[in-house]
C-alpha cells in the first residue's frame, strides 16, 4: 500500500507548487492511474514516490513506513520504474540491463541470467533473438518491452510506470497495453500509472485520480468518474472524446 | 655534409638508436600513465564540484601556455637536477590538460535521462558513477589520453637538454653539428612514434564504441575488435621490452657507480663542447683503467654545472670566463692568469670541483676581417681599424651587439664607430663576410669557419674581452679516487691551441666528421694513443 498525506511539492522556494496537498491511496495489488495533462503535476508525483524528487511538505507511506526514514537506494530497489524516455543503458546488451537489477542487490551473475530471459520472454520478447543486443538495435516497442522487464527483474512489490507509451505508435501501444494487463493479473502488484490519455487510463487503471494543475481534482473507480464526475473539469475531461467523436462525426 | 655512406651511418648508429626511442617511450609512457592517474580521478572531481572548476581547469591551462624549455628550465631549478626525472613531471603536466578536460567533457555528455533511469533503478552514487556515467564517458577520456600521448612524444625530444636521453638527442646534436643526417635520425623515429601511438589508441577508441560489441561472434569484425581492445597492453609491453633492452646497451658500455669503475663525462651543446668531451673521453679510455659514460649535448652551462654539482656528471670542459660570469656572477677579469686563479679557488672552496690545466686555446670574441684585406691595409691589431672606420661595415650577431662586453663596450675601449653595424644570425654573418657584404665580423677565436673562409683574427692590444680558456672542471672527490686520472688529464694542459682548435672544429662543422673521429684522429697524430 502506498498513501500520500498533504503532499505538496514547490520547485521555487513556495512561490509555486507544481503538486498541492495532495492526498491518495493506491491500495496493496492495485492499478492506480494519474490522469491530467502535461504540467499538472503527474510525474512529479510518482517521482516523489521513490524519491527521485523529495517533497516539500507533507508525508508519504510505503507499507506503512515513512520512505523519509527509508535509505533511498533500498527503497527504489523495492519498487520497480518504467521511464517515459524509456531510459535503457545504451553500453549493456538488452540482457545485462534487465539483469543489473539484481546484480545490485547482491545476486550472482548466472542467475540473473537465467532470471533475465524468463522475464523478456514474459514481455514477449524471444530472449535467444535479443538479450544480446543493444538497446539501439530495438524498435521504440521493443525498448519499452525490455524496460517494463527491467522494471521487474527483482520481482518488486510496487510499479511504477510513467506515460510508458506515450512515444508509441499505436499499434505498438495496444499490444502493450494488452500485455500489461495480462501481466498485471498474473503478477497481482501494485501499480501507479501516469497518463495524459484517457482512454490508457479507463483500460488499464482499476482507479482513476485526475489531477489539474498540482491539485486532486477526483479519486475514484473508473466507473465512478465517468458515471458521477466531481467537478466541471473532470466532467469536462471526460466528456471530451465523446465530442470528438460527434465532431468528426458531423464533418461527414 | 657527412662523408660516411647512408648505410654505415644507419648501422653505426642503430643500437643507439634502439636505446634512445626505449629512453623516449618510457619518457612519453610514464609521463602519459601518471597523467591518466591524476587526471582522471582530478576530471571526476571537479565534475563533481563545479564550483572548483574554473580556478582548476585556469591553472592547468596555464601550465599548458608555459613553453616546453622554460618548464624544463623551471623544474630543473626547482629539482636540482637532471635526467629523467624533471622531464617526467613536465610531461607529465603537459598530458594533464587534454585528459582532465576530456574527463569533465565526457562525464558530462551522459544524458541526464540516462542518469536518472540509474538513479531510479537504485543504483547508488558510486555504481551509477563506475557502470554508467564512466563507461558512457570512456570514449572520450581515451580521446583524450590519445591526445595527451602524442603530444607527449613530441615534447619528449625537448628533454634532451636536461640529459634525459630519447630521440631529441640525435635532433641536438644534429642541430649542433649542422648535420642534417643526425636531425632525422631523431625527427623520423619520433614522428613515427607519434602516428604509432596515436594509431593504437585511436584503434581501442573505435574497439570501445557500443556499436562494435554487437559484432558476430567469430565475424572479422568482432576479431579486429578484440584486437584493438588488447593493443595498449601490447604497446606497453613494447615499451618495457624496449626500454629494457636498450637500458641494456647501455649497461654493456659502463659499469654502475659514478667515480668508481666509471667517470662520467658532460658537455654543452655545441661542436667545441663535443670535441672536448671526446677527447677527455678518449684520453680517459685509453690512459687509465676507467670506464667512460658521455653525457653530451646536456642544454647550456647552468646545467652542466648543476649536473657536476649533483654528481649526474663528473667533469666537463668550461670556460675561464664562463666560470667567472655566469657562475660566479663576478665581474671580468682581463688578465687570464688571474682569471684562472680566481675561479680556481672559489671554486675549490665554494664546490668542492677543481679547474685542472687549460687546454691552450682562447675562446673568446675576435674582431676578425678577411685575410686579403688586412694584408692590404696591414691590420693586425684591432686598433688598427680606427683609421677606416668610417669605411666599414660590421656584421655582429644580436647578441654582441647588445651585451656590454660587445660593440657598446669595444666601442668605448677603443673609440671605435664603424660605418654601419648590421645584427645578423651566426651563420648568416661569416657567409655575408665571404660575399664582402659586411668587412668585420664578431668571431669566436676558435671557430673552424675562420679557417674555412680565409679569415683574420686581430690581436685585441686593449686587453678588452675576457679570456675565455677552456679547461677540464672536475669533481674533487674523483681526483682523489683516481691518480691516473688527473694524470691523463693533465697531460692534455697546453694541447690546443688557438689554430688546433679551429682545425678540429673545422673539421666536425666544415667536413662533417663526428667528433669522436676528429679526436680518435687529431689524438693519434699528436701520437696520444
Amino acid at each position: 500500500m502506498i498513501r500520500l498525506e498533504k503532499v505538496s511539492k514547490s520547485f521555487d522556494g513556495g512561490r509555486s507548487y507544481a503538486v498541492m496537498e495532495l492526498s491518495l491511496r493506491v491500495n496493496t495489488g492495485e492499478t492506480l492511474v494519474l490522469l491530467g495533462s502535461s504540467g499538472c503535476g503527474k510525474t512529479t508525483t510518482l517521482k516523489m514516490i521513490n524519491r527521485l524528487i523529495e517533497p516539500t511538505e507533507g508525508r508519504i507511506e510505503l507499507g506503512g513506513e515513512n520512505i523519509m526514514k527509508l535509505d533511498p537506494v533500498k527503497l527504489r530497489r523495492r519498487i520497480g520504474y518504467v521511464f517515459q524516455g524509456i531510459g535503457l543503458f545504451p553500453h549493456m546488451t538488452v540482457e545485462e540491463n534487465v539483469g543489473l537489477v539484481p546484480r545490485l542487490s547482491g545476486e550472482s551473475v548466472r542467475d540473473g541470467k537465467a532470471n533475465a530471459q524468463e522475464l523478456l520472454e514474459m514481455v514477449g520478447l524471444t530472449a535467444k533473438t535479443f538479450a544480446d543486443r543493444f538497446p539501439e538495435e530495438l524498435s521504440g516497442g521493443q525498448q519499452q518491452r525490455v524496460g517494463v522487464a527491467r522494471a521487474l527483474a527483482d520481482n518488486p512489490e510496487y510499479l511504477l510506470m510513467d506515460e510508458p507509451f506515450g512515444a508509441l505508435d499505436a499499434v505498438n501501444r495496444e499490444s502493450l497495453q494488452q500485455e500489461l494487463l495480462s501481466l498485471k493479473r498474473k503478477l497481482k502488484k501494485t501499480i501507479v500509472f501516469v497518463t495524459h490519455d484517457i482512454f490508457e487510463a479507463l483500460l488499464l487503471g482499476d482507479r482513476i485520480a485526475i489531477l489539474h494543475e498540482g491539485r486532486l481534482e477526483q479519486i475514484g473507480p473508473k466507473r465512478e468518474i465517468l458515471t458521477a464526475p466531481a467537478t466541471p473539469f473532470v466532467k469536462n475531461l471526460i466528456s471530451k472524446p465523446a465530442r470528438q467523436l460527434a465532431d468528426i462525426q458531423g464533418m461527414f | 655534409m657527412p662523408a660516411e655512406p647512408l648505410q654505415t651511418f644507419l648501422v653505426e648508429r642503430l643500437p643507439e638508436l634502439w636505446l634512445r626511442t626505449g629512453e623516449h617511450l618510457m619518457l612519453t609512457g610514464v609521463s602519459s600513465a601518471t597523467a591518466m592517474l591524476i587526471g582522471i580521478p582530478v576530471g571526476i572531481l571537479l565534475f563533481r564540484r563545479p564550483w572548483l572548476r574554473k580556478a582548476a581547469m585556469g591553472a592547468i591551462g596555464i601550465i599548458q601556455t608555459i613553453p616546453s624549455l622554460a618548464m624544463l628550465a623551471f623544474l630543473l631549478a626547482l629539482l636540482h637536477r637532471i635526467g629523467a626525472l624533471p622531464a617526467i613531471i613536465a610531461l607529465t603536466l603537459y598530458a594533464l590538460l587534454p585528459i582532465v578536460r576530456n574527463t569533465i567533457t565526457g562525464l558530462e555528455g551522459v544524458s541526464p535521462q540516462i542518469m536518472e533511469a540509474a538513479k531510479g533503478i537504485g543504483m547508488t552514487k558510486g555504481q551509477r558513477l563506475r557502470m554508467v556515467r564512466m563507461p558512457l564517458a570512456a570514449p572520450v577520456v581515451v580521446a583524450g589520453i590519445r591526445t595527451a600521448a602524442v603530444l607527449g612524444v613530441g615534447i619528449a625530444t625537448l628533454s634532451a637538454f636536461i640529459g634525459a636521453g630519447g630521440l631529441g638527442q640525435f635532433i641536438n646534436r644534429g642541430l649542433a653539428l649542422s648535420n642534417t643526417r643526425l636531425i632525422l635520425l631523431g625527427a623520423i623515429p619520433a614522428a613515427l612514434l607519434a602516428l604509432l601511438i596515436d594509431f593504437t589508441i585511436g584503434a581501442f577508441e573505435w574497439g570501445l564504441a557500443p556499436e562494435r560489441r554487437r559484432a558476430k561472434k567469430g565475424s572479422l569484425l568482432r576479431m579486429l575488435r578484440s584486437a584493438s581492445q588488447v593493443m595498449p597492453f601490447l604497446l606497453i609491453l613494447a615499451i618495457i621490452a624496449v626500454w629494457v633492452s636498450g637500458a641494456g646497451i647501455r649497461n654493456r658500455e659502463s659499469l654502475p657507480g659514478v667515480c668508481g669503475g666509471t667517470v662520467v663525462v658532460g658537455a654543452k651543446n655545441f661542436t667545441e663542447q663535443l670535441i672536448l668531451g671526446e677527447l677527455m673521453a678518449q684520453v680517459i679510455e685509453n690512459r687509465t683503467q676507467l670506464k667512460v659514460e658521455r653525457r653530451f649535448n646536456l642544454g647550456g652551462t647552468m646545467i652542466c654545472h648543476t649536473a657536476l654539482l649533483n654528481g649526474e656528471i663528473d667533469l666537463y670542459a668550461e670556460y675561464t670566463g664562463t666560470g667567472l660570469n655566469a657562475i660566479l656572477e663576478e665581474p671580468v677579469i682581463s688578465d687570464p692568469e688571474t682569471a684562472l686563479r680566481y675561479v680556481r679557488r672559489v671554486y675549490h672552496e665554494r664546490f668542492g670541483i677543481g679547474w685542472l690545466n687549460p687546454f691552450g686555446f682562447n675562446n673568446t670574441y675576435a674582431i676578425t676581417v678577411r685575410q686579403d684585406q688586412a694584408r692590404e691595409h696591414g691590420w693586425h691589431k684591432i686598433s688598427d681599424l680606427k683609421e677606416d672606420e668610417n669605411d666599414l661595415r660590421a656584421g655582429f650577431t644580436a647578441e654582441f651587439s647588445e651585451r656590454t662586453d660587445g660593440y657598446p663596450g669595444l666601442s668605448r675601449a677603443y673609440g671605435l664607430r664603424f660605418m654601419e653595424v648590421n645584427d645578423l644570425e651566426p651563420s648568416m654573418m661569416y657567409k655575408a663576410m665571404a660575399n664582402g657584404e659586411v668587412d668585420v665580423i664578431c668571431a669566436f677565436a676558435t671557430d673552424g669557419r675562420i679557417e674555412a673562409y680565409q679569415l683574420k683574427p686581430l690581436q685585441d692590444d686593449r686587453e678588452f674581452f675576457p679570456p675565455y680558456y677552456a679547461a677540464p672542471v672536475i669533481r674533487e672527490k674523483c681526483l682523489e679516487k683516481n691518480v691516473d686520472l688527473e694524470k691523463a688529464l693533465l697531460s692534455l694542459g697546453g694541447l690546443l691551441d688557438d689554430e688546433a682548435m679551429q682545425r678540429l672544429n673545422f673539421q666536425v662543422d666544415g667536413k662533417g666528421l663526428s667528433a669522436a673521429k676528429a679526436v680518435n684522429a687529431f689524438l693519434k697524430s699528436k701520437e696520444f694513443i
